[in-house]
């Protein structure tokens, strides 16, 4: 009994030396690697309103309308509302990697608490605006590098 | 808080501002429940992994006096974390009336907040809300340690801030 009470205060004593180990999250905001999956930037000019999103979202949580390109010289749609109710979405990614024109990428947000329900519904201008920690693969400063290696 | 500060020689009125300072009983109340949030460890599908990654000694929920607490007898907050099947609802239920007051309800995940990938299910509860009231939303499947930490600190905002204004956050 005496060898295991001093068995296991030897591996706390060890561990008292070693650095910790707590992030500092809330007083320093806490980078998530580059393929977390936060909530999804939405670029309305790239959309072109195939509606693949749309279709391929497991839990149906996208709608998105399309309308006539105002520009009468120009073929195809442009967007006309897209909405994610973000309470259903399940961050699987799938809608960013069917999306043909990269215009709905994932960010690394994920401070997204709310108080109230209808908040979780995302339209396309809050989408719009969350423009920040877009994942660098697809952000549109994409730099290439020879070996295909992007920065 | 208005202080009178008439009787008071300047001398007397700096030193009063400089060392005393004024609240009132609420704020104080609201202060001490939001800093010792103990929650209900009410895990029932993968969130719960995340919550108990988050009282972990990477994320540490101890230092924001969040302490998990096994009876509901105990417990200031429950935090659904995962899936509400419909048979689980009168058991939540239950537990959430054997809280004492005050007592407070965080809604981790899609699952919790509105039913995620089981929405369509037969078996799920769309969303807890149905059964308790609901104070904080936290979206994502699961939200990882570091949302989670974002929706208590939310859920003590929102104690100190409807303390001190006397009115609620939302008006749902």
């Amino acid at each position: 009994m005496v060898l295991g009470l001093v068995k296991g205060l030897g591996i706390t004593l060890k561990n008292m030396t070693k650095p910790r180990v707590t992030y500092r999250y809330p007083d320093e905001p806490l980078k998530m690697p580059d393929r977390f999956r936060g909530i999804q930037y939405l670029d309305p000019e790239k959309c072109i309103v195939c509606n693949q999103c749309a279709r391929i979202c497991p839990t149906d949580c996208i709608q998105l309308t399309g309308k006539k390109n105002p520009d009468p010289e120009k073929k195809g749609k442009v967007l006309d509302t897209f909405d994610i109710n973000f309470e259903i979405c399940i961050l699987c990614d799938l809608c960013t990697e069917v999306c043909p024109t990269e215009a709905i990428v994932m960010t690394n947000n994920y401070e997204l608490a709310v108080y109230s329900r209808d908040e979780l519904f995302k339209d396309i201008r809050w989408l719009h605006e969350n423009n920040q920690n877009i994942r660098s693969e697809n952000s549109t400063n994409l730099i290439k590098k020879p070996g295909g290696k992007t920065t | 808080m208005e202080v009178n500060f008439e009787n008071f020689t300047p001398f007397e009125e700096q030193e009063l501002k400089r060392n005393v300072f004024t609240t009132n009983l609420e704020q104080i109340k609201a202060w001490a429940r939001s800093s010792s949030l103990w929650p209900l460890t009410f895990g029932l599908a993968c969130c719960a992994i995340e919550m108990m990654g988050t009282g972990g000694s990477h994320y540490d929920l101890d230092r924001f006096g969040v302490i998990f607490r096994a009876s509901p007898r105990q417990s200031d907050v429950m935090i659904v974390a995962g899936t509400v099947t419909k048979k689980m609802g009168p058991l939540l239920r239950r537990l959430y009336d054997q809280m004492p007051e005050p007592k407070w309800v965080i809604a981790m995940g899609s699952c919790a907040t509105a039913g995620g990938p089981y929405v369509k299910s037969y078996s799920v509860v769309k969303g807890v809300d149905q059964i308790v009231p609901v104070d904080v939303y936290i979206p994502g499947c699961p939200p990882n340690p570091a949302a989670l930490i974002y929706g208590i600190h939310k859920l003590q905002e929102k104690i100190r801030y409807e303390a001190k204004h006397g009115k609620k956050v939302t008006n749902g």
